[in-house]
């Protein structure tokens, strides 16, 4: 065994360890508008309160069903020409919510879409009081700053069917709004 | 301290991928972004699922000679010297196994052979043929090749940076940066996720496999060699992910006598056994 594989691991105390660590957030909305249109120089929040009868159409055509009535919508403006949507939406993970975003061009094609909150506790025994529990009183005097520590659990291969799920609800929403055009 | 790195994560080779790098240079997000590029080009040419795919077009070919992307010789290559040099103990040509039992979507027609050998894969210049009726799988190693370009864009663009690129436990990280890393276990009965230790300028991937055939268990591994697989989870730190994503295959299939051998003989550090334990 060479040094440079036996160094790759390092012991560290449980410590290194937080609760907040299962929590990320990756964009802020005005973040993920500029990454994902970036040409557009202005985003108008729109009010939208859907019906009844329109959750049952969203189900209809998109196999899920639309949570909120009030869908997080903004659309994207260059130089007072619009370029197209931008959604804020959440679907479920394994047992936590994902936020994300997607833009949708005028047409109702995908222009991008991105993770922006990911609170996944990969299984719910780390919600567990107990299993929480075993990380009070424990020293930090190890090499890390608490706040750089990401967690990452090897071997979570997640699926991505309900994200996938949810802009494919997305795109049907954007259709039964009439959102085509402007 | 949290803002020292930009982390984005995009839903990407059937799992989420997750980059992080630091924000010490200029063009940072740029930078992400073309990591992410080069994670989209290995999916749209190593996909098993996407039968456009340089990948599923050679296993369609009949013993046929195609043209292919460079980066598809690359992991080609990468999987046949794993198969050969691991005896078979990793093995890219089991695909049919894995589509019989239904882990992999079926797009070619015609009888194929349940496994090869490395040579049953011919590479010429940028063209590929299979010597005999085989489907090659890439099984994970194309998800740690994506995650090793993807360092390397990273490093490239921001050479004096730290980061990482985690695809759905295909984890890698560089420079000056030290990433704590746990180990999920969902059939362990304690619901304590054990920590494996820090990772500093290594790839680290794991596999969990399963003696039995429930219809819950996602993955499969199949060695060619008739080892069968016991119930077990198999962490493997190494320079590359894509060779620690291939030695979690060959631990996966290795007697418990051999495995941490097996393992070291191609350049892995098994460390984690089928308990959970830290070693």
């Amino acid at each position: 065994m060479d040094d440079r594989r036996l160094n790759g691991l390092w012991l560290l105390p449980v410590a290194a360890f937080t609760n907040s660590t299962f929590a990320a957030d990756y964009l802020s909305a005005s973040e993920a508008q500029k990454i994902l249109l970036p040409t557009a120089d202005r985003f108008e929040l729109k009010s939208v309160e859907l019906t009844g009868e329109q959750i049952d159409k969203i189900k209809e055509l998109a196999g899920v069903r639309q949570r909120t009535k009030n869908p997080k919508i903004w659309q994207a403006y260059t130089k007072n020409e619009v370029i197209g949507w931008f959604f804020v939406d959440e679907v479920i993970g394994k047992h936590e919510f994902i936020t994300f975003a997607a833009a949708i061009s005028s047409e109702g094609k995908v222009l991008g879409i991105e993770v922006m909150s990911y609170r996944e506790t990969h299984g719910g025994e780390v919600r567990k009081p107990e299993w929480r529990e075993q990380f009070r009183g424990k020293k930090l005097d190890n090499p890390f700053k608490l706040d750089v520590d990401v967690s990452n659990i090897s071997g979570a291969t997640l699926s991505c069917r309900n994200l996938l799920d949810g802009v494919k609800r997305l795109l049907v929403l954007h259709k039964v709004l009439n959102l085509n055009g402007g | 301290m949290v803002d020292k790195y930009r982390r984005r994560m995009r839903p990407l080779l059937g799992t989420y991928v997750e980059i992080g790098l630091s924000r010490a240079f200029q063009n940072c997000d740029r930078t992400i972004e073309r990591a992410f590029e080069r994670i989209e080009t290995v999916q749209k040419h190593l996909s098993f699922h996407d039968p456009r795919s340089d990948l599923s077009r050679l296993n369609s070919a009949r013993g046929e000679e195609i043209a292919v992307h460079p980066m598809s010789i690359c992991a080609l290559r990468l999987a046949r010297v794993i198969t050969w040099r691991s005896k078979g103990l990793f093995n890219f040509t089991v695909g049919a196994q894995l589509q019989k039992i239904g882990a992999l979507p079926i797009h070619e027609s015609g009888k194929k052979l349940m496994a090869g050998q490395a040579d049953d894969l011919e590479i010429r210049g940028k063209k590929v043929r299979l010597r005999r009726p085989l489907v090659i799988t890439l099984d994970g190693i194309a998800k740690g090749f994506a995650v090793d370009l993807a360092v390397k864009e990273l490093k490239t663009h921001g050479a004096s940076s730290s980061g990482w690129v985690n695809a759905g436990g295909d984890l890698r990280v560089f420079g000056d940066l030290t990433l704590p890393v746990f180990q999920r276990n969902a059939s362990r009965p304690d619901g304590e996720l054990p920590l494996l230790g820090g990772l500093r300028n290594s790839a680290l991937a794991t596999s969990e496999t399963s003696g039995s055939n429930s219809y819950q268990f996602p993955g499969k591994i199949i060695a060619a060699c008739g080892h069968s697989t016991e119930d077990g989870i198999w962490s493997v730190i190494a320079p590359s992910a894509w060779l620690a994503d291939a030695l979690t295959k060959v631990a996966g299939v290795s007697s418990q006598r051999d495995r941490e051998f097996a393992v070291s003989r191609l350049g892995g550090h098994l460390i984690q056994g089928a308990e959970g334990e830290v070693k």
